[in-house]
């Protein structure tokens, strides 16, 4: 539960359209998952200091020495990135594009490796034990992994095989998951003929075919309808009930309606990490939104994105 | 898991239509150049009856049309393996295999088992051809069975030549073309070395005919199963498919596809 002091300068060029999106405010749901105790529940994730991508910019000192873009400069690089989740959170990682969400979901999921810092999973390294961390982990990344050649039922069973479920109990993970996801009508269809909305929820079946103790969702939202969007918050909260759950997005109503954490992210630095109830963080995302964020309290200037880690 | 990986591989090839469509063509022309052989077979028997070692059949149909043979494996093998990785690249769904409990060693030799597997029945297809000679002739099995070697160790190597390649790009095509140029060199630098031995040129090439595949795999055809060639074709798979799981591990460091 760590909220860095760090803030970068940043540039003003930002899209007017999301600075209409993201300065509304959004009012809290009423059934969101309760903000669990930090002391009474298990760790599930643990990411300590987590860089990657700045350390070619320190080797390129015109580059810092200058930055005359920095949002184009550090675009998905991430720096020194502690975030803990416990059993229960449902953290939402908000952030306008190019913050590095998607780069920060990755690491936490395995498919890239930080430069610097650590990820734990349940106690597993990923450094150390990639396997065994790797199985408690579901990801959907922001473009679902689908085979369009594939019937729904059987790249299902795919997924559950390779997260370590033999036989019967694959079987039975999958007609529950299909079960879960709404996915009835369509599971002897091949993935091509469904719609999109559809094959996020395919996508985001097989990240929980297997029950993930950590459900990793890099922007899960994108191409749902607002029925979809409200089955998507159901299915959120309901594996946050059990497990944790990491929540991107460029929207802050959308992380606010199933989270009950949210961690803004701006050019790869964790500004803040506060209750997603707060009233401070509408303001820090509408100026976040105008591209000028370094204001809020506790948090100093940089000096040109060239600092270590 | 490995299991997953061979079988998920293999019925993503046998479920592919282009796959079915090379594979009709390419029986086809087994069928005819099986045929031209068996036919030449006859043709020459006046000529072969005064010779003191002359062939016999097997040998005959050994050299004449399964080793001919091995040269369309090495376009047919990156063929297959070319989806291998770029479709996963392109369709984007190799995160699943990233964010899975699979170790990228498993998963190159999952894939790579699968392809061979659907590979070895179009071998088994002309070497099936001429076993079913024996329904009718005296065969030879040993020099059957060494011609059979001589394939499927070409074709194992040739197979994770294309994987590699297919790695390294999400353009299929690409890694096709990468992997003709390379194995074609290779057929090539024995050509090179065996004429610049006869015109007695200055450069070294001779050093290089250790690296031919023609000049390795020859022996197979003619019934000699030479240990030197076995090592040679087991060290080019084993390098590829070492190559490709660098590769995923580079993909995993911030490697582009």
């Amino acid at each position: 539960m760590v909220a860095l002091n760090y803030t970068s300068s940043v540039p003003s060029d930002r899209d007017a359209l999301r600075t209409a999106t993201l300065s509304r405010i959004c009012g809290r749901h009423p059934s969101r998952p309760r903000f669990m105790p930090e002391s009474t529940s298990e760790i599930l994730l643990d990411a300590r200091g987590l860089g990657r991508g700045f350390g070619a910019q320190r080797r390129t000192p015109a580059r810092s020495a200058a930055p005359a873009n920095p949002a184009t400069a550090q675009r998905g690089g991430i720096r020194d990135l502690t975030l803990t989740l416990r059993r229960g959170d449902v953290l939402g990682l908000l952030g306008l594009n190019g913050a590095g969400k998607s780069t920060t979901v990755r690491l936490l999921a395995g498919v890239l490796t930080p430069q610097t810092g650590s990820v734990t999973i349940k106690g597993h390294s990923l450094e150390d034990n990639p396997l065994d961390a790797r199985a408690e982990i579901g990801y959907l990344p922001d473009t679902p992994p689908l085979y369009p050649d594939m019937r729904v039922e059987a790249y299902l069973l795919l997924a559950a095989r390779l997260r370590r479920l033999r036989g019967r109990t694959a079987r039975e993970a999958v007609e529950r998951i299909i079960g879960r996801c709404s996915l009835d009508t369509v599971s002897r269809s091949r993935i091509a003929t469904l719609s999109k909305g559809f094959r996020q929820r395919v996508g985001l079946a097989q990240a929980l075919v297997h029950d993930p103790e950590v459900l990793l969702l890099d922007e899960p939202g994108n191409g749902l309808d607002p029925q979809q969007t409200e089955e998507l918050r159901h299915i959120v909260s309901d594996a946050g009930q059990k497990h944790c759950v990491v929540f991107s997005t460029h929207l802050l109503h959308e992380a606010r309606s199933v989270c009950n954490r949210i961690a803004v992210l701006h050019e790869g630095a964790l500004l803040t990490e506060r209750p997603a109830a707060g009233s401070e963080l509408d303001e820090l995302f509408a100026r976040l939104a105008r591209g000028e964020p370094g204001q809020d309290s506790g948090h100093k200037p940089d000096t040109g994105g060239a600092r270590p880690s | 898991m490995i299991s997953t990986v061979i079988r998920h591989e293999s019925a993503m090839l046998l479920r592919s239509a282009q796959i079915w469509l090379i594979a009709a063509l390419i029986a086809a022309l087994f069928g005819y150049l099986f045929l031209t052989q068996v036919q030449a077979w006859l043709n020459v028997q006046t000529a072969l009856a005064l010779e003191d070692k002359a062939p016999g059949l097997t040998g005959f149909l050994a050299a004449r049309f399964l080793a001919p043979l091995a040269m369309l494996f090495s376009i047919i093998a990156p063929l297959f393996a070319m989806r291998a990785f770029s479709n996963e690249y392109r369709l984007a769904s190799f995160p699943l295999w990233q964010s899975s409990p699979i170790s990228s060693t498993a998963l190159v030799i999952g894939k790579y088992t699968g392809i061979l597997l659907v590979l070895l029945l179009l071998v088994l297809i002309p070497v099936g051809m001429v076993f079913a000679m024996g329904l009718f002739v005296p065969i030879d099995l040993g020099t059957l069975a060494s011609a059979t070697l001589g394939l499927i160790l070409s074709t194992a190597a040739f197979t994770a030549t294309g994987l590699y390649f297919s790695s390294l790009t999400r353009h299929a095509m690409i890694a096709v073309l990468a992997s003709l140029a390379l194995l074609l060199l290779l057929w090539l630098i024995g050509s090179a070395a065996s004429s610049a031995q006869r015109v007695g040129g200055a450069l070294p090439l001779d050093a290089l005919r250790g690296f031919s595949i023609g000049e390795r795999v020859a022996g197979f055809f003619q019934g000699f199963i030479a240990t030197g060639d076995i090592v040679f074709f087991s060290v080019m798979t084993a390098l590829f498919l070492a190559l490709t799981v660098v590769r995923l591990d580079a993909l995993r460091d911030g490697g582009t596809e």
